[in-house]
This record gives C-alpha cells, structure tokens and sequence, in this order.
C-alpha cells in the first residue's frame, strides 16, 4: 500500500507536530490493504504488452471503486461518479501503452484519465442545460484531453516525488482536501485541528513552499 | 523565451485539479505546455492527487462494472478517437489553439482586433486572441469578473511590469488595468474573461458599444 509507504516516509517531526486527528487518519490509511506495495505500473505494461486481462482486474478491482469514491467526495453524483469509474478503466486498457512509467506513478496517471473525463462529462451535461434553455452553441468535441496532452511530463518525476516529500504531513494533507477533494474549508479546519480562521493562509503556505522546494532543486 | 510572469498556485492547483472552466483551463493550459516551472508544479499537484486517489475511501462499484467495461474493450480494445484535424493551420498559433475553431477578425477599435475562440458553451467565460499595434494603448478597462492573458507574441506593459511571450497575467475586478503595447511589434493575446467590460476614459467610451464579444 503506498499509503503505509508514504506515511513511513514523513520526516518524523513533522509526524510528531500533526494534531492527532491527523495522525490517526494517516494511520487508519496505512494499516488497511496488504503490506506489500503492489506495483501498478508493472500491472498497466503487462496490459500494454500482453493485453494480460488478470493484471488487469487487478488494476480494476483496486483503482475502479476509488475512482468512484474520488469522483462522489468531489461532488459528483452516484451515477456520473459510476460511469466516470468504469470510462477511466476503460481508457486505462486503451491507453496502457502509453503510460511512462518513468512519470509520477500509477494513481497520478490514472487521476489525470479520470479528471479529464470528469472535465468533458461536467461539460456536457452544462451544454446540455444551455441548449435546453435555448442558447444556440457551436458543436464542439471534447477538449479537456486536447490542451493536457501537450503538457510533457517525465523529465522531472525524481525531483518532483522528492519536493512532495518534503512538504509536511499536513501540508500535503491541506492541498489534498482544498483542492483534489474539494472540501469545504470547516472540514479542513476540523480534520486538521487547526481554526477556520487560519485553513487560508495554510492552503497558500503549503502552495508556496511546493513552489519553493520545486523552484529550490531548479 | 523567458518567462517571469506564472499564474497563481492556486490557479494552477485549480487546473491540475480539472476545476477550470473552458476558458480558463485553456489559457493556464497554453501557459503551462510551454513554461517547465509550472508544468513541475501541476505535476506535483497531480502526484498528490494520486495520492488522494489510494487513499480515498472506496465506494461499491455497480456489480457488473468490469463485465460491461471488458465488453467495451472487447469490442475496441484500441483508442478509435484520432485527434480531430487541425481546424487552423496558422503555423503561428500554439499546438492548443490549432484544434480549435477561431473566428474571423474583427476590428474593435484603431490598432486593435479580436477574434473570438469557439468553446463547447459550458462555461461563462470567452475566450478570444486579441491583437494590437505596436506602441498602442491597450484597452483603457477595468471588469467585473476574472480576465486571464497570456502573451503569445509581442509585450505589453502596466503597473505589474513588463509581458512577454510566454508571461501569464491574472486581473481581478480589483486591478485596473492601463496596459501600453510595446514598440517592437503587434502584441498578440490570448484571453480568458469572465465578467463585463467597463470601459474606462474617452477611448473607452468611444469603442465600449463596440465590445460585444
Ligand atoms: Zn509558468
């Protein structure tokens, strides 16, 4: 589980500076699942390579409910976040060959097929609502994936996982909730333990110093 | 080309995230396919949503989920979808602009023209290129929403310092804007905005009627 693998990795003050709450989700986390890190990414090449359909339940059976769950605690409805699920495997079979494994990893791979997803499917359904209102749109196909694949990834996927372990537990936590969750800000001040007041100014600290640490190993 | 001006964290986190509306995510998008610092920092926003991803919670998936997504791979194991052909062949626009279809030019003003980008209709904001002469006074203008610009050729100048190729420049409605156009050549943009015009001053109020994007 990468899950016990990153939590083994926190620098260990930062580990004893995290309100409790914290601590105890870090370590619910790490303590469900099997010990051994599976490794996904050869799992996604023998797809690639072999069309290898037991790797790919594999892949199935652990990313296509997360997916899901992703997609619901993000807002999306039980349905949108079901099909978004199963079009995301879906491309993950497609799409296996071109998967890098040299880039930030499985999950963030597998994220990025189902974020653009999310992306066209939200657009369909907002141009769906403006036709039925009336408006007279052009018909366009779907762009999401058309501006992400021309932003190259791979050179830097050592430098980057290094920067992201030296953000703070909750530092990372914070980017997590604000932005991929999308929680409310009493959420994040009551996961964290930390005031309402303050989950601003922590949620621009955490960016600032991933700018930082990035910009720092230029 | 170097550049020193980048969008927010925030927006970039946004971005990287899939929160941005059309316009939005293609001006960030342009600025990020072709400035490597940003690119590293979407990228490991995308880890931590990786990240995320392991250790969200799972929810029940439908019970036959893998049996209609292995008919699905049955029946096109392969991606079908090849890319739509460029609708632009303009060799001068970037990569992401040339998939999309981009109207004609119009004249909005002496030095100054726009053409409006297509979107699918999703979202508030327009998206357009706009271009003006060398050594002219950009739009005299403050707004009501959010204006996003990326500079693809040429620079301009206000009170934020000077825009180049590649530079990336975030205006709120708190921001007023006086921008001045380079000598060196046009300067050609691509924007993002949300919101209404106001136009500001005499060249305002004689072109205003005009803006109608
Ligand atoms: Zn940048």
């Amino acid at each position: 589980m990468i899950a016990a693998i990153r939590a083994l990795e926190m620098p260990i003050r930062a580990e004893a500076a995290l309100p409790r709450r914290v601590a105890a989700r870090l370590s619910i986390g790490a303590s469900k699942g099997p010990k051994a890190k599976v490794d996904w990414a050869d799992l996604i090449g023998r797809v690639a390579s072999d069309g290898d359909r037991e790797a790919f339940k594999r892949l199935f059976e652990h990313f296509a409910p997360r997916i899901k769950g992703l997609m619901l605690k993000a807002g999306c409805s039980p349905d949108e976040a079901e099909e978004i699920a199963q079009n995301t495997m879906i491309a993950v079979w497609r799409k296996a060959h071109q998967f890098d494994p040299g880039t930030a990893g499985a999950p963030a791979w597998i994220f990025t097929i189902a974020r653009n997803l999310r992306i066209d499917s939200f657009r369909r359904r907002a141009r769906a609502d403006r036709l039925q209102a009336g408006s007279e749109l052009p018909d366009e196909p779907d762009q999401a994936e058309a501006v992400d694949v021309l932003i190259s990834r791979g050179q830097d996927a050592a430098r980057i996982s290094s920067a992201i372990k030296q953000l703070s537990a909750e530092q990372s936590m914070v980017v997590r909730m604000s932005f991929i969750e999308e929680r409310a800000h009493p959420e994040i001040a009551s996961a964290l333990g930390i005031p309402l007041g303050t989950v601003k100014s922590r949620i621009r600290l955490a960016m600032n110093r991933l700018r930082d640490i990035l910009d720092e190993d230029a | 080309m170097t550049i020193s001006h980048h969008p927010p964290e925030d927006l970039l986190a946004d971005f990287a995230a899939g929160k941005l509306e059309e316009a939005h995510q293609l001006v960030v998008g342009v600025h990020v396919a072709g400035c490597a610092r940003c690119a590293r920092f979407v990228q490991a926003v995308e880890h931590l949503a990786g990240a995320a991803l392991e250790d969200v919670e799972p929810a029940p998936i439908a019970p036959d989920a893998f049996a209609r997504v292995m008919s699905a791979i049955h029946e096109s194991p392969q991606e079908t979808a090849a890319p739509p052909p460029a609708s632009t062949t303009d060799p001068d626009l970037p990569p992401a602009l040339r998939r999309y279809r981009i109207g004609k030019r119009r004249r909005v003003a002496p030095g100054l023209s726009l053409r409006p980008i297509e979107l699918s209709g999703s979202g508030q904001a327009r998206a357009f290129l706009l271009r003006s002469a060398p050594g002219s006074r950009m739009l005299e203008h403050t707004h009501t929403g959010t204006e996003l610009t990326l500079v693809l050729e040429g620079s301009f100048s206000h009170e934020g310092g000077r825009f180049g190729p590649g530079d990336f420049d975030y205006g709120d409605d708190e921001v007023d804007h006086r921008p001045i156009v380079g000598e060196e050549g046009p300067c050609v943009c691509l924007v993002a905005m949300t919101g209404d015009l106001r136009m500001n001053g005499f060249l305002g109020r004689l072109i205003g009627p005009f803006v109608r994007l």
